[in-house]
């Protein structure tokens, strides 16, 4: 029986290389892959084989919203892009990356729950998306615009209202680096599907819809949505935006400590600036679409480019603030964040890249006559605006760059590729991605923890998708008065006792070392991580945001815990289809067994999921280190408890069969990848 | 008690709403219904929403609850009876909603009367009787002469027009938006808003 709500029933295709657009029913793949990374990966085994590389025409570029994108349900505006990635390295495989902002309800408007591009255009072309109808269109005049330039013309000839997809010159560049950038900030950012836009010829995709989402129990959805919303955040007061009305409230997000998003973390000239009415200069918190808690600001001024501020994508040129430490986060910091978000470069892996140039260039491996970068001057507006130029333009040392730090590092090679190896932890096949452990200072300057390094050698891609996990330990620290970079591991257990029993099962999964404090304890690690897929993967397939869900940690209540039930009750309020908590588990094992499936076509091993060396030397903040066989052992155990090979990490035919995926079984064993 | 509106109150009512939406006027126990010059009348509202756009996160809460609410779960920004107008480039989001006018052109330029005081809820607000509305599209005509966009719209599935009712008094975008950009401005005496005080936004 088809679903009352939810979906709108159908997939757009689009083949640049014959020009040929055609539609297919959303229900051959839901409710079973519900949508999002569910769907997009089901997709993607079915069209991208190992042998199709990244920027192979035949490569897929599927963006897939879910059943709650286009309604009321909270934090809804986000989507996934999904596809085999440039960047994932060295080995290129199938990846995912999720967009904020207010382009997914918009193509569910349209009438689409997702779109699958293949093919290459013989030029550029955009795709122009409007209620049941798609258009290939010339992009001649757009291409080699920047993403703000382009996405203007695309508003005046198609209206204000239609919202963008574009790539910059990076991506049409094919940086592996290259991001997806929507309206002025949001983007999708990991796996580089920027450059599969621009290997495919096209530069954006704009979309306008004016049809509706059916939303099966409108009443119920309301509810569930007041709860969610006093959960997470207030009316702001009137003097401060950023203050709670209700005073002692906490934002539920980053554990409640930092409040709404913004400037605030990082003080300095640009703040100042927007603290001075009379400067020009002002933030404002901005929402994405459908969501409570606007965990980003707007930020404009007189001379700077304008737009949202989020984390990484405003905090990328942090060198600046040591340039000039007297200024702080200053207008170069922003205008340089800016300047790659207009020249559609992900910023996250350039926060691994220039500290790598700069501690390549100390240990004298690189010049700035090799480079044409000036190297001495890091945190300068000359060094960053030369360096995103040469990446994006394929120019010089940037050719090399434009491929990624972790690809550019091995090129090098020798002691240049050891010192990247700092910032990508993850050796082996799939790789790629800059480190981003947060919790407690990161390792190993912070603390070590077992449940993140698990979680770290399993993904091939920035395995912290799960904001709310870190939320969960931050909002520990902030309970008994410390922060995110003070937390000691043996003081922020109690509080997560009852937390971790209601997310994980068990009290003791909060003790993360052994009771005398000399080394780590793995016993929950693997547990704690297959439930944490689980999340994941429901919470990336419905499509709902990971700075709010899965909602772990109360930073509001006396015992703190939390409830993983929201989202899937969001479901049910949409789509009418019931999901229990068990249910809903069992769905993220089987979507979770899927990937794995996929990143084993794709040649991943055991041996993949690992830490370069350096991880197993280093101490952590308290004298404590990983064990490499402490981390096998771990793995072991994660394997037996999806139901995949102990040994080897693959998903056996019968765990295959007993998730109901009797085909990619069927593939499995004729590749000769899975044992019964 | 019905009183014509005499040129001198018009004239301050003028004043002070061009100092914005923010200045509605609340008339003493004299004006419960605005006379026009041929006679016909109709009574003030007593509520409407305000906005305070430099707060506005621009996040589209208020048109969805609108929408699902009162359009039966079919969740569209396109069914809803308030509308953000945003310049993403520029960070310019402008909350834009129903002045519940006190000279309605919409409730004037309904051939059918289904263009109706809510005076049952007390808000006495413009509501489209849905069993009357013939779906003509004269009310989305009437106010986008004065306003953009016309606050008045047409459901093109129901083929009936829809706008701003104060969900009968007690209006849910303005509970749910996160950010208080939303009031509601209540006055027993009723309130003098709108059209012909503001004529465009």
């Amino acid at each position: 029986m088809t679903p009352k709500g939810g979906w709108v029933g159908k997939i757009l295709r689009v083949d640049l290389t014959t020009s040929k657009i055609t539609e297919s029913s959303t229900f051959d793949y839901v409710p079973r892959f519900l949508g999002g990374r569910g769907l997009g990966a089901k997709i993607c085994w079915d069209e991208v084989p190992p042998e199709v590389s990244a920027f192979d025409p035949e490569n897929r570029l599927v963006f897939a919203t879910g059943p709650l994108q286009g309604t009321l349900a909270p934090s809804s505006g986000r989507f996934m892009v999904l596809g085999k990635a440039p960047q994932s390295g060295p080995t290129e495989s199938f990846c995912r990356s999720g967009v904020g902002g207010h382009f997914a309800p918009e193509l569910k408007w349209a009438g689409y729950d997702a779109l699958v591009v293949r093919g290459k255009a013989d030029k550029p072309v955009y795709l122009f998306i409007s209620d049941h109808k798609a258009e290939i269109l010339d992009a001649a005049a757009l291409w080699g615009l920047d993403t703000y330039q382009a996405q203007q013309v695309l508003w005046k000839l198609h209206g204000p209202k239609t919202r963008v997809m574009v790539i910059g010159r990076a991506g049409e560049n094919r940086s592996r680096i290259a991001c997806i950038l929507t309206d002025t900030g949001d983007a999708s950012g990991q796996g580089g599907f920027g450059g599969v836009m621009g290997s495919k010829n096209l530069k954006a995709i704009a979309v306008r819809g004016t049809g509706a989402v059916t939303v099966a129990r409108p009443k119920a959805l309301m509810q569930t949505t007041r709860h969610i919303h006093s959960l997470f955040a207030r009316k702001p007061a009137k003097s401060n935006p950023y203050e709670p009305e209700v005073k002692g409230f906490k934002y539920n997000i980053w554990g409640g400590g930092y409040g709404r998003g913004g400037l605030s973390l990082l003080p300095g000239e640009l703040q100042d600036l927007c603290n001075d009415s009379s400067s020009g200069y002002s933030q404002t918190p901005d929402g994405c679409f459908a969501c409570p808690v606007s965990c980003r600001s707007r930020v404009k001024g007189p001379d700077i480019t304008g737009g949202v501020a989020f984390c990484a994508q405003s905090y990328m040129y942090l060198e600046s603030m040591i340039d000039q430490p007297e200024k702080g986060y200053s207008k170069i910091t922003w205008q340089a964040a800016k300047l790659g978000d207009l020249l559609g470069i992900n910023a996250y892996d350039l926060m691994a890249i220039i500290p790598w140039l700069a501690d390549c260039f100390h240990e004298k491996l690189i010049s700035e006559k090799d480079t044409g970068l000036s190297l001495g001057e890091i945190g300068s507006w000359n060094f960053i605006s030369k360096l995103l130029n040469q990446i994006a333009d394929r120019q010089g040392f940037g050719d090399l760059l434009a491929e990624g730090g972790q690809r550019a590092a091995a090129k090098l090679g020798g002691k240049a590729e050891k010192l990247s190896w700092m910032y990508y932890p993850r050796a082996g096949q799939f790789g790629g991605y800059r480190e981003h452990w947060v919790y407690l200072g990161g390792f190993p300057t912070g603390y070590a923890l077992p449940p993140l390094a698990l979680m770290w050698v399993l993904d091939n891609r920035d395995a912290l998708v799960s904001h709310s996990f870190i939320s969960m330990l931050w909002g520990a620290a902030f309970t008994v008065g410390q922060n995110a970079l003070t937390a000691v591991p043996e003081k922020i257990s109690p509080v997560l006792r009852p937390v971790m029993k209601a997310a994980y099962g068990s009290e003791e999964a909060a003790e993360f070392l052994q009771p005398d404090g000399k080394s780590l304890n793995w016993k929950w690690a693997a547990p704690i991580v297959k439930r944490y897929h689980e999340h994941s993967l429901l919470k990336d397939s419905y499509v709902l945001c990971d700075i709010l869900f899965p909602y772990l940690f109360n930073a509001n209540s006396p015992n703190h815990v939390g409830d993983d039930t929201l989202e899937s009750r969001l479901y049910s309020d949409v789509t009418g289809v019931e999901m229990s908590p068990k249910e809903s588990f069992q769905k993220g094992e089987m979507l979770c067994t899927l990937e794995r499936a996929l990143a084993v076509r794709d040649g991943r091993t055991r041996q993949d999921d690992s830490f370069h060396d350096l991880y197993f030397e280093k101490q952590d903040a308290g004298g404590r280190k990983y064990k490499r066989e402490d981390l096998e052992e771990s793995k072991t155990e994660y394997y037996k408890l999806m139901g995949w090979d102990s040994e080897t990490g693959k998903p056996t035919l019968a765990t295959l069969q007993r998730l109901g995926l009797k085909d990619v079984a069927e593939e499995m064993a004729r590749r000769g990848f899975s044992r019964s | 008690m019905a009183k014509e509106v005499d040129r001198r109150t018009m004239l301050k009512s003028l004043t002070i709403s061009a100092l914005g939406l923010g200045s509605v006027v609340a008339f003493g126990d004299l004006i419960q219904v605005f006379a026009l010059p041929d006679g016909q009348k109709v009574a003030l509202a007593r509520a409407v929403i305000l906005a305070d756009m430099s707060r506005c996160s621009g996040c589209r809460i208020c048109e969805m609850v609108c929408a699902n609410l009162n359009s039966m779960g079919r969740n569209s920004t396109s069914l809803a009876r308030v509308f953000i107008d945003k310049d993403y480039l520029k960070g310019d989001y402008q909350p834009k909603l129903c002045y519940q006018c006190a000279d309605p052109p919409c409730l004037n330029g309904c051939p059918v009367d289904a263009l109706q005081v809510d005076k049952k809820s007390g808000t006495y607000a413009r509501v489209v009787n849905e069993k009357i509305c013939i779906g003509c599209q004269s009310c989305v005509e009437a106010c986008q002469s004065y306003f953009t966009p016309s606050r008045a719209t047409f459901d093109a599935e129901r083929q009936k027009a829809i706008k701003c009712h104060l969900c009968f008094g007690d209006p849910q975008c303005v509970k749910l938006c996160p950010l208080g950009v939303l009031r509601v401005e209540r006055s027993k005496k009723g309130l003098l808003v709108g059209y012909p005080a503001i004529s465009g936004d």
